[in-house]
């Protein structure tokens, strides 16, 4: 019993190591709003370069919606290209996010608590952009309405046996989710920016933000109840959210498409790539702020190891393809396995198999896990990996399927690039802007933490821990 | 309401009740109480109750006042909203319903044969054009260059009137000075005077040229046309003596042999031989009686693509082939011994068509040289075929057989300084005379020059006088098919723009003439003088031939020609340039013609370009692969262009179309497109010449429809030797068993009515591509422009897929192509379109249900519902959904040309006038496909409603024949059969029932509603084993 003491003991201190008080993790975390000079220069440039990004976006937008998809490399047979490439990778860059709040939370992972707040933002903006996608593939995105379940005069529903339907509800019921989700976490920490600043216009919209809150038990209370009901609901969105993706694809008769082990493979890989984005972001973030403290390099350790397990399981995804097209014996799965060995699009094949199968068993090694560099540099190729897995499966399946008459080639345009270069400026210019005017971290967990680790020094007990974490003062 | 109960003063009510006037009814107590929780409730259920009521006078004033307000600005409609009129007819033309359409026959000419056509016409704007059955070179079938030429009538870039040196002058400038001109030649009996025109065989026109020749005996009357067949009649003068017209028989021969002819796809009558031949490969009724072809060719040709052997050689093979089968079967000529392989096929061949005496032909090409004509004239006498299988008609155009000549005696009179004005009357000698001649600087020493053309093409542009030619459609005359069958040729619209015929130019410069007599009238007038009776007139309207007009045969047997032949020629060092004409835009004339441009060429796949065609050894021994630019060089001139790999063709040929390469850089369509191969012509053999190609490092993008040409050993066109299919076919094998995890359901959707479903006899498919070209005048199919074809996204909704074999039928595609196969590949053509799928993979997809299966079997696309996911095109296995990427029915071509100005700012809605109004025209962003003609369809079964509701018939449905599909109408060997297959007496029906029938990739239970029939190969088993 007494070991079990300890190792929560040792726990707390390496979750929150230094001589932290309520106070100073109010200001530490608090001042990165409140004080502009805790922003290095190099926080001007990404927002200047997000900004940049964020007008190519625009200005991708406006042109294809003024002349067609036709400005895209889209073709026959490859009616899907970088869209949906675009759309399922930043989808699941989105995954992380909720993994991390929801599921962590239900299981009382208590070194979520550093690093939930921006994993949770990152999902938003990262579903942001992905909805951009199926909203403007579409050849008439003036009537992509048509997609959702509305009373119009014609009586007419959307088709609900295509998975493109099942995708609107699923990504919609996401977005809602993870948005309701992360406003709620941040109410406390609203009202402690609006107790702090001293900026008469700032308080009264940390004011309006905080929803009147004032931190009694009852506040609490209800608190905890919808957090808690809000994480219940997230959890089966860790699953659903990319199977129903993946369905897009296996629901198909596409040979490369029609397979039934896509929807765990999508979700492990989902998270996967999720957890590779909060390295990226976690890694410069606790650097360029000085929040070694909070992000610990036990926190890296143990995202380094679920990328590992996840990665493991992709791998295992991309292993099954390739024995069930052997075993199957069907010509096509054969064809399609061939065509991604030795086909022209090969180099992208095994550059995924190196990026996502051979280079994360780093992280067996302790030693890689703790050191940023090889996390950071890790975390990169992961992130090419499954973009490049989202390209093996969707323009290289279609553009050889059934009939070589019709098999031809998919080459990305000049606005394939802007747009998807427009996505990554957009998130990162809003993910910058968080960094300046939204707590990063969790203030009140963290607080919530200490009070836990100050508690089990004195009386040498463990703070009893309700589900769902949060104390209050 | 319940609470209100409770406190219901029950002495009120009564009170209530009591204190009404007259006859009262009431539904409840509150209702008599009238408590104000009622009223509440009354408000609320009934809102609009009240607001009425509770108006008062000033408000009811103040909301009429602003109504009528309102209501009169509809008089302000014109101010925002253009004003349009709707007048109805106060005398309806005859014939003329709203909404009904109108067909009238007239005539197609091409290298001078017209063959019938009959014209579909909405409200006066012709559409579309198909064959007419009456006439024997049609038997309503089409071909490509018929159904697209309606498309040149609404060409934008057609010149609208005359115009000296570039300014508009109207006919009246051009008459009088021309017959001013014409006058000053009366004393001369018309030295001075030339007349240049494109072969023709119109009794009216040649009349009128002939009353020429008396007035002015002195002037020089030339025709030109590149594809010219002079090689055909003087061969013909050599064996007979005078230029004959060759006409095959091929519905009952046995054995034929093609001598580099394509008589199955460019021919002259080739829609009728293709038809013939079509009867002869029936294996449905007696197999044993199947034809067999054999085809010695130098460029793979859609004759030899469907050869049963198939044997490259080049052009001085050829003849000497043609000699040794010659000496073989007892004619003597000299004749170099080629090898051994060579002289087992001649002794193969001979014994096969001596075996079926009467019922084989050798079919010389119209490219080869007078000799091997002559020469085939001789075989075929040999054989007996002339009589039968081979007769005789006198020839069918004007001067033939000295088209080149008279051109050349043309130039010289020119040269000399003789000619004072030239009269070119069509044609386009400047661009496509042949370059020894250098018809352009001849041109400056003429000193009045004037052209009639559609177009300001090369030739107008060097010309005093450019002279705006009306279209066929436009314009009345008559014309002559193969075997003299005469077609009378009506205008279907008035000329869009002042413009005349060839004919009636000519009547109209000669001062002797009276101008102002109609066409119409004087053609009537003529062949009323021939003894023509105004009924048969009428009728022969009608029907689109003049009856017993067809020249009678002549009984013609070959001389000796062994004399005339001389030597057998021998190969020389150089490569064999073989110039042929552009099998989509023939000799440049359709260059501007959007559909012929991206009409894929039938065996290459490219569109919007010609290229070098050369055999895959000699690309091996140069290094080339395809797209390489190379120059070709002959004696007379040289030209750039893109090579092209071309399985099949001889070792040491190229093969080069002309057509390409127009200057014609104001134009929308051919502005841009390929090389002109006339640069690289002579005169004095204007097909064959000695040349040679260098690559000169440049890398050259032509658009290619088709990437990828092997099967992958998949089973997708199936093909079995006659023999395999009469002893139980390999096929037998593939025969797909129903594999499912659930139980079997036969009626999972209770089909109702007609069910529409299609065979495509992948045995008589020669890959012509005239379903892909009808295909696209009936349903408004936009052009996209070669940018758009190179990244896939043609929007043909019928496609024909052709695949390269390896000579191992038993394996077909299922090995990896070797040397031996490149070289000489077997070809397989399978027309393509939406298999209407009764599980079809791309309705469960769509997210908005705008791809949906309608009672009768059709996969119906609902074009307004659709918002584009391309998902239905993702999951089709056979890839026929098409997509606009862009809105390709509005886009002006310049717009791929980085916005010319002046091109873009032409007005292109003179186009539109050719779009079919019974099929939607499609805008960006929806996808499109096959849809078996719904529309034809829909016509049918309002007609069979109209009719059973006269009583004229049991039940409202078509009936067999009422549909005709328009890849169906145009397919001259009748591959494709479309049919009502809930019906088991209908053709398709039958068909399906064959044991050759098969579903494509069965496997996938998408349940087609087209089938194929397996393809049959009826090989010389002697040479098999060779």
């Amino acid at each position: 019993m007494s070991n079990l003491i300890k190792e929560k003991q040792d726990e707390l201190k390496e979750l929150l190591p230094g001589q932290h008080s309520y106070t100073s993790l109010d200001d530490q975390i608090g001042s990165l709003i409140l004080d502009n000079k805790r922003h290095p220069k190099v926080w001007y440039l990404f927002v200047a370069f997000g900004f940049i990004g964020a007008n190519i976006l625009l200005m991708s937008i406006a042109w294809l919606v003024f002349q067609g998809i036709g400005i895209w490399g889209n073709n026959q047979p490859v009616g899907w290209g970088f869209d949906i490439i675009n759309f399922v990778w930043w989808i699941g860059i989105g995954h992380a996010g909720t993994l991390i709040s929801a599921v962590l939370l239900l299981v009382r992972q208590q070194w979520r608590n550093s690093i939930n707040r921006f994993a949770e933002a990152m999902t938003i903006f990262a579903v942001m952009c992905a909805g951009l996608y199926p909203l403007l593939h579409t050849g008439r995105p003036w009537v992509a309405y048509w997609l959702f379940p509305y009373p119009n005069i014609l009586a007419m529903w959307p088709q609900f046996r295509s998975p493109l339907i099942w995708d609107v509800f699923a990504v919609t019921t996401y977005i809602t989710i993870s948005a309701l989700f992360w406003f709620i976490g941040l109410i406390p920490d609203f009202a402690t920016m609006r107790d702090k600043t001293k900026h008469p216009i700032a308080s009264r919209i940390w004011a309006a933000l905080a929803l009147g809150w004032r931190g009694s038990a009852k506040h609490w209370h209800r608190y905890e109840q919808a957090y808690l009901i809000l994480a219940g609901l997230s959890t089966p969105l860790v699953l659903s959210v990319h199977s129903i993706v993946s369905l897009d694809f296996a629901v198909s008769i596409v040979p490369g498409w029609n397979v039934t082990v896509f929807p765990p493979y999508f979700v492990a890989g989902a998270v996967f790539a999720g957890f590779a984005m909060v390295l990226t972001f976690a890694i410069p973030l606790r650097k360029w702020y000085g929040l070694h403290d909070l992000i610990t390099d036990k926190h890296l350790d143990w995202m380094a190891k679920i990328m590992l397990t996840t990665g493991l399981i992709v791998f295992y995804g991309y292993l099954s393809e390739v024995f069930y097209a052997w075993y199957s014996g069907v010509i096509w799965e054969q064809a399609l396995i061939q065509n991604r060995f030795f086909g022209p699009y090969a180099a992208a094949f095994w550059a995924l198999w190196l990026c996502n199968g051979i280079i994360p068993q780093i992280l067996w090694f302790p030693k890689a896990r703790k050191n940023v560099v090889v996390l950071f540099v890790v975390s990169q190729f992961i992130s090419v990996g499954m973009w490049l897995e989202r390209f093996v499966i969707i323009p290289m399946s279609l553009h050889r399927d059934y009939l070589p008459s019709s098999w031809g080639m998919y080459t990305p345009t000049f606005w394939d690039f802007s747009f998807f270069f427009g996505t990554i400026g957009f998130f990162i210019m809003l993910m910058f802007l968080f960094f300046r005017f939204v707590p990063v971290i969790n203030i009140f967990e963290m607080k919530d933490l200490l009070f836990k680790k100050l508690e089990s020094k004195e009386d040498g007990h463990a703070a009893p821990v309700p589900v769902g974490g949060k104390g209050g003062e | 309401m319940n609470e209100t109960t409770e406190t219901l003063n029950l002495a009120e009510v009564r009170e209530k009740l009591a204190g009404k006037s007259g006859r009262a009814y009431w539904r409840s107590l509150e209702e008599v109480a009238e408590t104000p929780e009622f009223q509440a409730w009354v408000d609320d259920e009934f809102p609009n109750r009240s607001s009425l009521m509770q108006l008062d006078r000033r408000s009811l004033l103040k909301y009429m006042g602003a109504s009528m307000m309102l209501a009169g600005l509809g008089g302000c409609r014109s101010l925002v909203l253009p004003n349009a009129k709707l007048v109805p007819y106060v005398n309806r033309p005859e014939e003329l319903v709203n909404g009904e359409v109108l067909h009238f026959a007239t005539g197609f000419a091409l290298n001078g044969v017209t063959t019938g056509i009959v014209v579909e016409s909405h409200f006066g704007r012709p559409t579309k054009i198909e064959g007419n059955p009456n006439h024997p070179f049609s038997l309503g079938s089409s071909d490509s260059f018929m159904q697209a030429s309606v498309l040149n009538m609404y060409d934008p870039d057609r010149t609208k009137g005359v115009a000296k040196k570039g300014i508009t002058t109207g006919w009246d400038g051009f008459l009088t000075e021309a017959r001013g001109w014409i006058k000053s030649f009366e004393a001369t009996k018309g030295a001075g005077f030339a007349i240049l025109m494109e072969s023709t065989g119109s009794p009216s026109l040649i009349a009128e040229v002939e009353k020429v020749r008396q007035e002015m005996p002195n002037a020089i009357i030339a025709t030109w046309e590149p594809a010219a067949r002079d090689n055909v009649y003087q061969g013909a003068a050599m064996a007979f003596g005078k230029p004959l017209e060759t006409i095959y028989d091929l519905s009952d021969a046995r054995v034929i042999l093609s001598l580099d002819s394509d008589f199955l796809g460019s021919m002259p009558g080739w829609v009728k031989y293709a038809k013939d031949w079509a009867k002869g490969r029936n294996v449905d009724g007696d197999p044993s009686k199947m034809s067999r072809l054999y085809a010695a060719e130098a460029a793979p040709t859609l004759t030899g693509a469907v050869a049963d052997h198939r044997m490259p050689m080049s052009m001085v093979e050829l003849e000497n082939f043609t000699r040794a089968l010659a000496v073989e079967l007892g004619i003597a000529v000299d004749f170099v011994v080629l090898n051994e392989v060579v002289t087992k096929q001649v002794k193969a061949i001979a014994a096969d068509l001596q075996s079926k005496p009467g019922q084989v032909i050798v079919i010389p090409g119209e490219f080869v040289s007078a000799e091997v004509h002559a020469l085939c004239h001789a075989i075929n006498g040999k054989l007996g075929a002339v009589g039968k299988c081979v007769r005789y008609h006198s020839a069918a155009v004007y001067m033939a057989g000295q088209q080149g000549e008279s051109l050349k005696a043309l130039m010289a009179a020119i040269n000399a300084g003789e000619i004072k004005f030239l009269l070119a009357l069509g044609g386009n000698p400047v661009f496509n005379a042949p370059a020894d001649l250098k018809f352009a600087e001849a041109l400056k020493k003429v000193e009045h020059t004037a052209h009639l053309s559609m177009h300001l093409d090369e030739t107008s542009k060097v010309c005093d006088w450019h002279l705006a030619e009306s279209h066929a459609l436009e314009a009345w005359g008559d014309g002559r098919g193969l075997d003299g069958t005469v077609t009378l040729s009506q205008p279907l619209i008035d000329p869009l723009y002042d413009t005349k015929s060839a004919w009636e130019v000519l009547r109209a410069v000669r001062p002797s003439m009276n101008s102002a007599r109609d066409s119409h009238e004087l053609l009537m007038e003529m062949y009323q003088a021939k003894g023509m009776t105004e009924a048969a007139w009428r009728n022969a309207l009608n029907e689109g031939v003049v009856p017993n007009t067809a020249t009678p045969p002549v009984a013609a047997v070959a001389q000796s020609v062994a004399s005339k032949l001389g030597k057998a020629p021998v190969a020389k060092a150089d490569l064999e340039i073989l110039l042929r004409p552009d099998p989509t835009i023939f000799d440049g004339r359709f260059a501007n013609n959007g559909w012929l441009q991206e009409l894929p060429k039938p065996l290459t796949t490219i569109t919007w370009d010609n290229t070098v065609q050369i055999s895959p050894k000699l690309a091996e021994s140069m290094g080339l692969a395809s797209g390489d630019e190379v120059e070709v060089t002959t004696a007379d001139g040289k030209v750039r262009g893109a090579v092209w790999i071309f399985p099949g063709q001889a070792e040491r040929t190229v093969t080069v179309h002309f057509g390409y390469g127009r200057d014609m850089r104001e134009t929308l369509v051919a502005d841009g497109t390929g090389f002109n191969a006339y640069v690289l012509q002579n005169s004095n053999s204007p097909f064959l010449h000695s040349g040679s190609i260098t690559k000169t490092g440049g890398k050259l993008m032509v658009a290619s429809t088709q990437m990828h040409h092997y099967l992958e050993g998949r089973d997708i066109v199936r093909e079995e030797t006659l023999d395999e299919f009469l002893h139980g076919g390999h096929h037998e094998k593939h025969h797909h068993k129903d594999i499912s995890m659930f139980p079997k359901q036969e009626d999972e959707f209770p089909y109702e009515g007609p069910q529409w479903g299609m065979t495509i006899d992948l045995n008589v498919c020669t890959g012509c591509h005239a379903c892909v070209t009808a295909c696209q005048a009936e349903n408004n199919i936009p052009v996209v422009g070669k940018d758009q074809v190179m990244k896939g996204r043609e929007m043909h909704w019928i496609r024909i897929d052709r695949y390269y074999g390896t000579k191992d039928m038993g394996e077909l595609g299922g090995r990896k192509p070797e040397r031996a196969d490149l070289d000489n590949p077997s070809t397989h053509f399978m027309p393509l379109a939406c298999m209407h799928c009764e599980a079809a993979p791309c309705e469960p997809v769509c997210p908005v249900a705008a791809t949906v299966h309608s009672h009768e079997g059709l996969n119906q696309m609902v074009y307004n519902r659709c918002v584009g996911t391309r998902y239905c095109s993702n999951n089709c296995p056979y890839k026929v959904r098409r997509f606009n990427f862009f809105n390709y029915n509005d886009r002006k071509f310049s717009d791929f040309k980085l916005l010319d100005g002046e091109k873009s700012s032409r007005d292109l809605r003179v186009r539109l006038m050719v779009n079919n109004p019974e099929v939607t025209v499609r805008g960006r962003g929806v996808m499109e496909k096959c849809t078996y003609c719904v529309q034809r369809i829909n016509q049918a079964r309002i007609h069979a409603k109209n009719e059973a509701a006269k009583g004229r018939r049991e039940k409202p449905d078509p009936k067999e024949g009422e549909i005709i599909t328009a890849c169906q109408q145009a397919c001259p060997t009748g591959a494709i059969v479309f049919g009502n297959v809930a019906d088991k007496s209908s053709q398709v029906s039958r068909l399906k029932a064959v044991k050759r029938n098969y579903s494509l990739i069965e496997e996938l239970n998408t349940k087609n509603r087209t089938t194929y029939l397996t393809k049959l190969r009826n090989p010389n088993k002697e040479l098999e084993n060779a």
